[in-house]
This record gives structure tokens, sequence and C-alpha cells, in this order.
């Protein structure tokens, strides 16, 4: 009994209780879920079996059922390309726009903030919004285009199936450029300012500077942020739902809002189940390729 | 009910209230009532009456959004924890039926005073039925029809009195109609890849000799190519591919569509919206004399079979059923029933309106009814978008969708 109290005392157990405080709490409301959601996958479940664990198991059949639809693989690249057309969107004018306000001109801090209102409204208000803009009778962004004469007719936005998921992946991009913008200026303004005095001093043009000290500076945040973008954007599912519910004809389905459709629209909660654990799996394997590029980092 | 005013409605917190909580002093019985009618429409407003009666029956009611009626219910029932009365959207109620869910009820009807099932529509009837049995009770019922502006109609030189009765005098009136310099387009109508695109086409297929059964049939392609044509000469907005029926509506309200499909849960806001003469007339059939058809919306009541008071939740839906001459009048919504007469309301719009739905109900047919509706539901939507994108003939994608249907059904 003494040697747990003096070991709390002499700090080791002390850790090994704050460990297991997070781990305990990781456990219950991460990790039971996401067996549960794995376990659901392997099993025949019916909207009459959900409150129970014990259901016939049928092995792959749900993978093999799910991979044999035929809209499988257009769904899978309509969620490549919404991931990377969305991260690189929210990414490069972020990180532009961070770049600018570092310029310190009157009144930047306020209009940085004021970024962030696009972050902070709900998804369903941004895709009802978007939606209005992009609606292709009336909407704005038709309006101003041709107003500048760069289209003749109408775009629809929402319902050509070349344009609807671009249509979503903008609206994606608008609400979380500001939140990359937040984070990587927090990474800028941690850069020590006499390693540019020094490269100055040294003859390196603007350019140079970036590429030599912003950028290899930046890259533990950079990581963090395409990370978190991954995760963000593998989650959106209101701008779906708001926007062109997964059509037409599927053109701008993506597997999160598939999932969704299987569970709460079909009630076929094995698939919807399945569908999210191959979305995990994609995850994990980005969080792994993420810890490691970041393993050798010594911030400070 | 197929009336989907905003997806916004659909996340905000359900709220459950108690409505009495009178007679502390005898012995009160609690029933639990979830319904996604709001304090305008009427299961809650009943609630409360039947509630407030000196009837020893306190009711608990919980008003849910449409969204969330189904996995909801499922929730709550896989988990022991179901309501005793729920009102259900009608293509569900096969789902909940089927599986002993809910509780039949055929013998508490043929004894009770008030209910007589021969008094109300077949279709809305045939969504609480399975295997013969009734698993509950019609709470109101909507159909869809051909609205048109008659102001329109005359600048175009067509009869506005003689609206367009067939397919093709539809297709004719909607091309004369169609001014891309006015931006106005012929038809208005929804073929979202949703429940409501569903709604809208099955009419169709109906009228055509075809069915949730006999997707491939002739005349099922026909009636799809008919779409296909209607999107391709741009008789309607390309966004009917993505727009329900209350915002395709809404661009017929503002007069930038002639004519348009929807039900009679548009009526009042088209009295205050269209700065026009309107008219309701009934869905156009393949040709003269063809079999009429419509679609059949709106909810059910059903009592679960976990309930420990059937009595008194069978109470409850006959006091329901008891008022059911109010539903117009006070509500706006139609009974489902044929020996009820609707009160004129005094604005002719509307009266001349309500003649027409009332005619058009006694075609109207339930989707289903089927426990695995939703899928059979999505087969039918896959079907339609696919032909009105381009990237299926009609009549493949009509194929396709028979071969998923037959997979479900067998």
């Amino acid at each position: 009994m003494n040697r747990v109290i003096s070991s709390f005392r002499d700090g080791k157990g002390f850790d090994i209780a704050l460990v297991g405080a997070a781990l305990l709490f990781l456990g219950i409301f991460a990790g039971l879920p996401l067996v549960y959601n794995v376990v659901m996958s392997f099993q025949a479940v019916d909207m009459f079996s959900l409150g129970t664990f014990a259901r016939p198991f049928v092995g792959f059949d749900n993978y093999i059922a799910v991979f044999s639809e035929p809209i499988f693989w257009p769904v899978m690249r309509n969620t490549v390309v919404f991931v990377v057309a969305s991260i690189g969107g929210q990414f490069v004018i972020g990180f532009g726009l961070a770049l600018f306000f570092t310029l310190k001109f009157p009144g930047s801090t306020y209009l940085r903030g004021l970024f962030l209102v696009s972050w902070v409204m709900p998804g369903l208000v941004v895709g009802a919004i978007w939606n209005w803009i992009l609606a292709g009778d009336f909407g704005v962004l038709n309006f101003a285009l041709t107003g500048l004469g760069i289209i003749e007719d109408n775009i629809f936005w929402r319902s050509d199936t070349a344009f609807s998921l671009w249509a979503v992946i903008i609206a994606n991009i608008w609400l979380g450029t500001s939140f990359n913008m937040i984070l990587l200026s927090v990474g800028l303004a941690s850069i020590p300012r006499d390693l540019y005095e020094a490269a100055a001093l040294d003859g390196a043009n603007g350019w140079q500077r970036f590429w030599t000290i912003t950028l290899p500076m930046m890259r533990a945040t950079i990581g963090a942020v395409i990370s978190l973008g991954l995760i963000f954007t593998l989650q959106q599912f209101d701008l779906f739902a708001a926007i062109t519910s997964g059509g037409p004809a599927n053109s701008s389905n993506v597997a999160q809002y598939w999932a969704w459709d299987f569970s709460f629209r079909q009630y076929d909660f094995a698939k919807g189940a399945t569908i999210s654990v191959l979305m995990i799996a994609l995850v994990m394997v980005a969080s792994v390729i993420y810890v490691r590029s970041t393993r050798h980092e010594v911030r400070g | 009910m197929m009336k989907f005013k905003s997806l916004a409605g659909s996340v905000a917190l359900s709220g459950v209230s108690v409505l009495a909580l009178a007679g502390a002093a005898e012995a009160q019985t609690t029933i639990t009532i979830w319904s996604l009618d709001d304090e305008n429409q009427p299961a809650l407003n009943l609630a409360q009456e039947f509630s407030d009666m000196d009837n020893g029956i306190t009711v608990e009611y919980r008003e849910i959004q449409f969204d969330d009626v189904v996995s909801e219910s499922m929730r709550a029932f896989a988990t022991g924890q179901a309501p005793d009365i729920i009102a259900v959207d009608n293509p569900e109620h096969a789902l909940f039926a089927s599986r002993g869910a809910f509780l039949d009820i055929t013998d508490m009807v043929a004894e009770s005073d008030v209910i007589d099932p021969d008094n109300y529509f077949p279709g809305p009837l045939a969504s609480v039925t399975w295997d013969g049995k009734l698993y509950g009770l019609p709470k109101a019922t909507n159909t869809i029809a051909l609205y048109y502006n008659k102001d329109m109609f005359e600048a175009a030189g067509l009869d506005p009195e003689d609206p367009p009765a067939t397919w093709d005098e539809l297709v004719e009136a909607a091309r004369t109609l169609t001014d891309p310099d006015n931006n106005v387009y012929g038809l208005a109508f929804s073929a979202k890849a949703s429940e409501e695109g569903t709604f809208q086409f099955l009419p169709w297929a109906q009228m055509a000799g075809g069915g949730y059964d006999n997707l491939n049939a002739p005349g099922v392609v026909e009636a799809l190519e008919i779409w296909e044509t209607i999107l391709d000469e741009r008789l309607a907005s390309p966004d009917s591919l993505t727009r329900g029926q209350w915002d395709s509506t809404g661009t017929f309200n503002s007069g930038n569509a002639a004519m348009a499909i929807s039900g009679p849960w548009e009526i009042n806001r088209m009295l205050e919206e269209a700065q026009f003469d309107w008219g309701v007339t009934l869905l156009p059939v393949p040709e003269e004399g063809a079999e009429r058809s419509s679609a059949m919306g709106d909810f059910n009541w059903a009592i679960f079979s976990t309930t420990e008071h059937p009595e008194e939740a069978f109470q409850a839906i006959e006091y329901f059923a008891s008022q059911d001459d109010r539903l117009f009048p006070e509500f706006g919504q139609l009974p489902a029933r044929s020996d009820i007469e609707i009160p004129e309301t005094g604005e002719p719009l509307k009266d001349a309106a309500l003649e027409v739905f009332l005619e058009q109900l006694q075609y109207a047919k339930p989707r289903g009814p089927h426990p695995e509706w939703p899928q059979i539901s999505r087969a039918i939507q896959d079907a339609i978008q696919a032909t009105l994108t381009g990237q299926m003939t009609a009549q493949a994608a009509l194929d396709q969708a028979q071969a998923t249907v037959d997979g479900v059904l067998e």
C-alpha cells in the first residue's frame, strides 16, 4: 500500500494515472464506437437488431457487396477528387492569406479575425447559402460570370454532372480556408525574425527566403494542417446534404455521404458501417505518413 | 407527407413537452405520442385536447423532425423505449408492420364505434395494411396534380379553361409556354434523387401500366423518355434534378414556370405569393381514356407493439379519427376519408383547387407497401437520374432498376 502511495509521490504512479485517465476516456468514447463499427461491418444488421451485439456474423459479405456496387469506383474517385481539391484549395488560399496578413498593415489583425466567420458558421447554413449562389437560373455566381463575359450560358452547378462535385468543393474551400489561415499564421509567427534578417544580409531575395526558410520551418505546422484538413474533409457531410444530395446520378456522391445514405436512407446499417471502416483505414494510412514525416521534428 | 421546408429544420433539436400534469389525485395512465406536427398542425393540438379530457389518460407529446422519424423510432424500439403511438410516413409503414413492431389493431377497429375502414380511401388504407391486417390508421392524405398559370396560357394563345390532359399535350403546352428570354420554363417538377423523385415519377409509371414491381414496361420507358425530352429541350430547369417540390413550385409562384406538378400543401403559399390567376387540373394521362393514377403522401398513425397501454392508445387514435372533419378547415390537411364533406372556404381559387385534388385522391396509389421500400425507391431514383443526365437510355436505366427491385422482392 505504502509503495503505491509513494509511487504517486515520486511521480511515476502519477504519470501512469494521468495516462490511464486519458486512455480510459479515449477507450470509452472513441475506441468502443470504433470497435462496434468494425464488428457491425462483419455482421448482418437490421433495424431491429440495432440494440444488441448478438447478430449473425457474415464474414466479408458486406465488403464484397459494397465493392460490387456499380457506383463503388465512381464514389471512391469522387472522394479522392473532393479531398485532394478541397485540401489543395484551402491550403493554397489559406497560406496565401496567412502570408498576406504578416505584412502588418493597419487593421490587419481585425480583418484576419473576420475571416473566421466562415469557419464559425454551421455547415448546413453555409450549404443553404451556397445553394442560392450556385443556383442555375438565378444564382449570383452565374450572374457575375455572365456579367464579366466569362460564360455565355448559365452553368447549372448543382445539376450538371460535370460540375456538381466542384460546386461542393468550391463551398468547402470557402468554408475551410480561414481555419487553414489561422493555423498557418500561428506557425509563421513562431519563425524567428533573425533568420530572415541573416538571409537578407546574405542577399537572399523574397522567393529564396520563402523556399529555404519559411517552408522548412513550417513543416510540422503544414503537416498538422493537412492531416486535420484530411479529417475535416472526410467528415464533410452537411454541404453534400444541402447542395447536391450526392446527385445528380451520384456524380457528387462521396464515401461519407454514401455511408449515411446506406445507414439512414436505406436502413442498411451493415453496408454503412463497412464504408466507414474503409474510410477509417484511409485516415489511418494518412496519419501514419504524417507521424512518420514529423517524427524527427524538433520544435523550439 | 412530401413536404420539406428546410434542411436546417431537420437538425433543430426535437423538443419534449408534457402537455398536462393535471389530475394528480387519481391514478393517471401516461401514453407517449411522437409526431412531426407542430402547434399549427393537427397532431399536437388533438393530443393536447385528448390529454385535457377527463379520461384518466395523460399524453406526453414529442415533436420529431421529418428526417428523424424512422431512425429515432427504430433506435427506440430496438432498445425497448418506443413510444406508445407514432405518426409514420406511409411508405415506411410496412417496414415496421411486417416486422411486428406495430400492433395489429384489426380486432379493435372491428369493435370500434368510431372507426369504419370502409370510410377510408383505398390508397391510404392499403398503406396501413399488411398481410390482410390493419396495423394503423391513415392520419391525413395528399396527392399531386398539375398547377398552371392561366394568365400565361392566355398570353401564349392557349385556352386557360382547357389545360393539358395528356402527356403529349403537356409537352406541347410546355414548348409553347417556355420563354427563355423572360426566364420562363414551361414546367416545374422535381426529379430529385430522394423520395420526392420517386413520389413524382411513380404516378407516371402507374398510369402507363407499370409500377414499382414492373419498371421496364414499355409505357414506363415512354414516361421516362418524356421526362428526358422535357429536360433536354429545357422545358423545365435543369435544377429540377436537385431541387425538391417546394422549391420547384416556388419558381411557379414567382412566374418563372408556367406549370408545376405538386400537391395541396402548396395552396396557401400560392395564394399569398402568386400574382396571377391560376388553376389546378388532374395529372395528364398517357392518352385519352387511359387509366388515371397519382401519388399518395402523408402520414399514418400506428401503435407500437411494445406498448403497455394498448386500450388507452387506441382510445387516443379513436379520438383523432373522430376529429377528422376539422383537418381541412383548421389545419389545411386532407382527411383520408370519403365520408367527410370538405366545407367551402369562400376563397374561389382554393375551393376550385381542392375539388381537383379530391378527385385526384381517388386515383392515388400507395408506394409499396413493401418493407424494403427505401431500397426500391433508391433504384427508381437512380434510373431517373441516370436517364435525365444522359448517362443511360431510359430503357437501360429502367432494366437495371427492375433487376435491382427483383433482387429486393425475391
